[in-house]
């Protein structure tokens, strides 16, 4: 069955700034690349044009307060924080981008595609209920999940490996138990949040799971990550899709954050997830785009890696030119395992009342 | 004065424009230099080949080796290292010994270069086409860049097509520069090319002929909005016009997408060679009886019928009713295919026009028109056509580099669009000028494509990066207008 791509030349208007980061680019060299590579020629590569969401799919997760902030600051322009900005007509973007995401989750619902990957500007997973913030508005993943649970799904697990951690998106479900939150962030960092500790309350205790990882984490740490708790968690909880908040920024020649994965650990961290998909949830996996702002360096590469691997291309020629080996070599550190093997035994530890697996003597 | 030569599947046609037209007809057994000095040394000649390099291409596989330089991203055959950025930056070089090793065995017959981000810096496809040249000449290698657009897969498969009939297309400019060195090619989307430039990219050429018989019927009836139906030896094409120009398409060959953009036509595969056996058949099987051929053929049912074609005594080896019938069967099966477009008006060309147009206008139910020299409207076409040209601009302003189909131009510093387009625009109508266009062909260039951003780094403005596809498109030169 195919993959779908959900992606419309309007998710390069948005603009906060002229100098803004999050910034058009980041879509437009992606697209260059998917062109260049024919990917649209691709019998298994559906190309899908996104609609906006309406108004009420965005008030399942937001409060009306915010929304009606939103548009009318749009009109205007208005600040959120000093990195966010509402430029004008910021309100019709947002949907837009949220919209991409209600499209992909559609087009997989009616099995229109076995999975897809949401390339859509701006991103949201730092957006929570009644406020936005750090280059997002309106949160895309959770207006999805909310979206897909309206159409019958019962659980959804959300994999967040942007560099940051996911903090709007914890907020929303934080006492929710028909949604595990599990986020994959670079920590001390922006937002300061996402501690071991935070794993949720009330009924939803247990199903909120942070990742916390240093700076110089490699390709070999994710896949530690995966391996010792991602499937594992997927494996237990046996969502009806994973849904994946996908950040870029990991990428160690991203200029704004000091994570060292590359485009390989990204494609492989993929087709793993995909294989794991393919066994619980029929494949049902919906990437939604967040951050990543090597524009410049490995972002498009990295992009074009997750789509092979959730087409179930070859991704083995998904690697790192020769010219960027040394700023690979700097990126990572060799102290960041031990501290994660540390890290993940804390973690079991206060997750082992929530989670047989972690019970398991063999 | 315009000459257009357009080398057909049985007969070369020549139509020599001044004040009036003429015509000529030589056949193919009679030699292409023969039909060369037939059309010529005055003026402007434009040659359409279409029907020697399809030969090739639907004839035996020749030996290509293709060469990649994919870099980072998908899998792709014949890989070497090396990478060029989606920034036009090169990321990773070459490795010439790994470029030598491949050329230890037996030689190819030709080479077919591609690198990925080619068009937006081309130095490491001509590193290894230098490499390449030690063993090979000039004619037996294609590079990728001069195709000029994005689509890595489609430019390997034209690359490699490039390469097979390259070297056809070389011996081609040295026969037509003996006669004739003010000499084009007809595209496949109509528009002209110097021999320089399709020597770089030869897939431009591939069929051509649709195109030319749309240029040529429109300057033959100045319709804007027909279909022309195209009455030829092997085939009977339909070529929908509308407001003067055909409808382009993707080429695909072998299965694979191409970038090559060719006219759209709905292909019958009937014309006046099909031989009758039993019925009429789909294939040509030499001449027709009143051309010196064997078998009978449609244009002997046509004699057999009434019409006088040729040496009409040799066609009456078949009985009139199955000649009638022969006729009607092609008739019916035309004019169904007609209707499908609901023309207000068909044009009739090709040497069998004016014996078979108005019956198939009247079963479709329209008008019908066959101008004079419809039999040579192909060549028409030719003579009348203008040059075209497709650039790709990519400019960065950080890197001061501005490319042309991954060719450095001098770097052209301003920062307003406008500017830019409009310096853009002066050099590829400089290339359409050194190419012979005269100057009122070159003043329109048509804006495909822009897209212009800011690049940002630290929260400032590091550079501009525009991509900018123009061209002047094909059509009928202002001069023979
Ligand atoms: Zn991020």
């Amino acid at each position: 069955m195919t993959s779908g791509i959900i992606y419309d030349p309007s998710y390069l208007m948005h603009e906060q700034s002229p100098t803004h980061p999050e910034r058009r680019e980041r879509l437009s060299y992606t697209l260059d690349q998917l062109e260049e590579e024919g990917i649209f020629d691709i019998p298994e590569i559906k190309l899908i044009r996104p609609k906006p969401a309406r108004r009420d799919d965005v008030l399942l997760v937001h409060s009306l307060e915010y929304l009606k902030f939103l548009e009318e600051s749009s009109i205007n322009g208005g600040i959120i924080d000093a990195d966010t900005y509402v430029p004008k007509n910021l309100i019709h973007d947002a949907l837009l981008a949220a919209g991409g995401a209600i499209c992909a989750a559609d087009a997989v619902v009616n099995q229109q595609v076995k999975n897809a990957f949401v390339l859509s500007r701006p991103p949201g997973h730092h957006a929570g209920r009644s406020n936005g913030a750090g280059f997002c508005y309106l949160n895309n993943i959770a207006i999805m999940t909310r979206y897909l649970q309206r159409r019958g799904l019962r659980r959804i697990m959300i994999v967040d490996w942007d560099a940051h951690h996911g903090n709007g998106t914890e907020e929303i479900f934080y006492d929710d138990p028909t949604v595990l939150f599990c986020s994959v962030h670079q920590y001390p960092f922006y937002p300061g949040s996402g501690r071991i500790e935070d794993i949720g309350i009330r009924e939803g205790k247990g199903y909120n799971i942070n990742l916390p990882i240093p700076a110089g984490s490699s390709d070999k740490v994710y896949r530690y990550l995966l391996e010792e708790l991602i499937i594992p968690l997927a494996e237990e909880y046996m969502p009806d899709l994973i849904a994946i908040s996908a950040g870029q920024d990991n990428h160690f020649s991203d200029p704004l954050t000091g994570l060292a994965l590359t485009a390989q650990g990204y494609a492989r961290l993929m087709q793993e997830i995909c294989i794991i998909a393919d066994s619980i949830c029929y494949g049902r996996i919906i990437a939604v785009l967040e951050g990543g702002y090597s524009v410049e360096g490995g972002l498009p590469y990295t992009n074009l890696g997750l789509i092979a691997a959730m087409a179930g291309m070859d991704i083995s020629n998904i690697r790192e030119p020769e010219g960027y080996q040394k700023l690979l070599l700097q990126s990572v550190s060799e102290d960041a395992f031990p501290k994660v093997v540390k890290m993940v035994a804390d973690l079991k530890e206060k997750l082992t009342s929530h989670w047989y697996f972690l019970n398991r003597s063999y | 004065m315009f000459t257009g030569l357009d080398i057909g599947g049985t007969n070369t046609d020549i139509a020599i424009i001044d004040s009036e037209i003429k015509t000529h007809k030589i056949p193919n057994t009679s030699g292409l230099s023969t039909a060369l000095k037939k059309a010529g040394s005055s003026g402007r000649l434009v040659v359409s080949t279409s029907q020697p390099l399809n030969e090739i291409l639907t004839g035996p596989q020749f030996n290509i080796r293709t060469i990649t330089i994919p870099g980072p991203g998908l899998v792709y055959s014949g890989a070497i290292k090396g990478a060029v950025s989606h920034r036009g930056d090169i990321i990773e070089p070459i490795d010439t010994e790994e470029v030598k090793s491949l050329f230890k065995g037996p030689h190819p017959y030709a080479v077919a270069i591609s690198g990925k981000f080619s068009v937006r810096n081309n130095s490491l496809e001509e590193q290894v086409c230098d490499v390449v040249s030690e063993y090979l000449d000039p004619e037996q290698i294609a590079v990728s860049s001069h195709i000029g657009a994005l689509n890595f897969p489609a430019r390997i498969k034209t690359t490699q097509i490039n390469a097979r009939i390259k070297p056809k297309v070389n011996a081609l400019n040295n026969l037509i520069r003996e006669v004739n060195a003010d000499f084009f090619y007809v595209t496949s989307t109509g528009g002209l090319t110097s021999p320089d430039r399709a020597l770089q990219n030869p897939s431009l050429l591939y069929h051509s002929s649709p195109a030319t018989v749309a240029n040529g019927a429109y300057y033959l009836t100045r319709n804007e909005n027909c279909l022309v139906l195209d009455i030829g030896g092997t085939t009977t094409e339909l070529i929908p016009i509308a407001h003067g120009k055909p409808i382009f398409e993707d080429v695909i060959i072998d299965g694979f997408k191409t970038l090559i953009k060719s006219v759209k036509t709905v292909s019958i595969p009937y014309g006046g060679d099909s031989c009758i056996r039993e019925t009429l058949c789909p294939f040509r099987a030499g001449n027709a009886r009143s051309f010196g051929g064997g078998e009978p053929t449609l244009t002997d049912a046509l004699n057999v019928s009434g019409a006088r074609i040729g040496d009409d005594d040799r066609s009456h080896v078949i009985d009139k009713k199955i000649a009638d019938n022969i006729v009607e069967q092609y008739l019916i099966t035309v004019s169904s295919a007609v209707k499908k477009f609901k023309p207000g008006i068909i044009i009739g060309t090709g040497y069998l026009a004016h014996y078979l147009l108005s019956e198939i206008s009247e079963r479709a139910k329209t008008t019908g028109i066959v101008p004079e020299h419809a039999g040579s409207a192909n060549a028409v076409g030719a003579a009348v056509s203008r040059i075209s040209i497709l650039g790709y601009f990519h400019v960065d302003t950080e890197k001061k580099r501005m490319t042309m189909n991954g060719k450095e131009y001098p770097y052209y510093a301003t920062s307003d669009d406008e500017e830019l387009l409009a310096h853009a625009k002066n050099i590829i109508r400089d290339v359409a000028r050194a190419d012979g266009a005269p100057e009122e062909d070159v003043e329109d260039v048509m804006i495909q494509f822009f897209s212009s951003y800011e690049v940002v780094r630290g929260w400032k403005v590091a550079a501009k990066i525009t991509d900018i596809l123009l061209s002047i498109a094909p059509g009928i030169s202002v001069e023979a207008a």
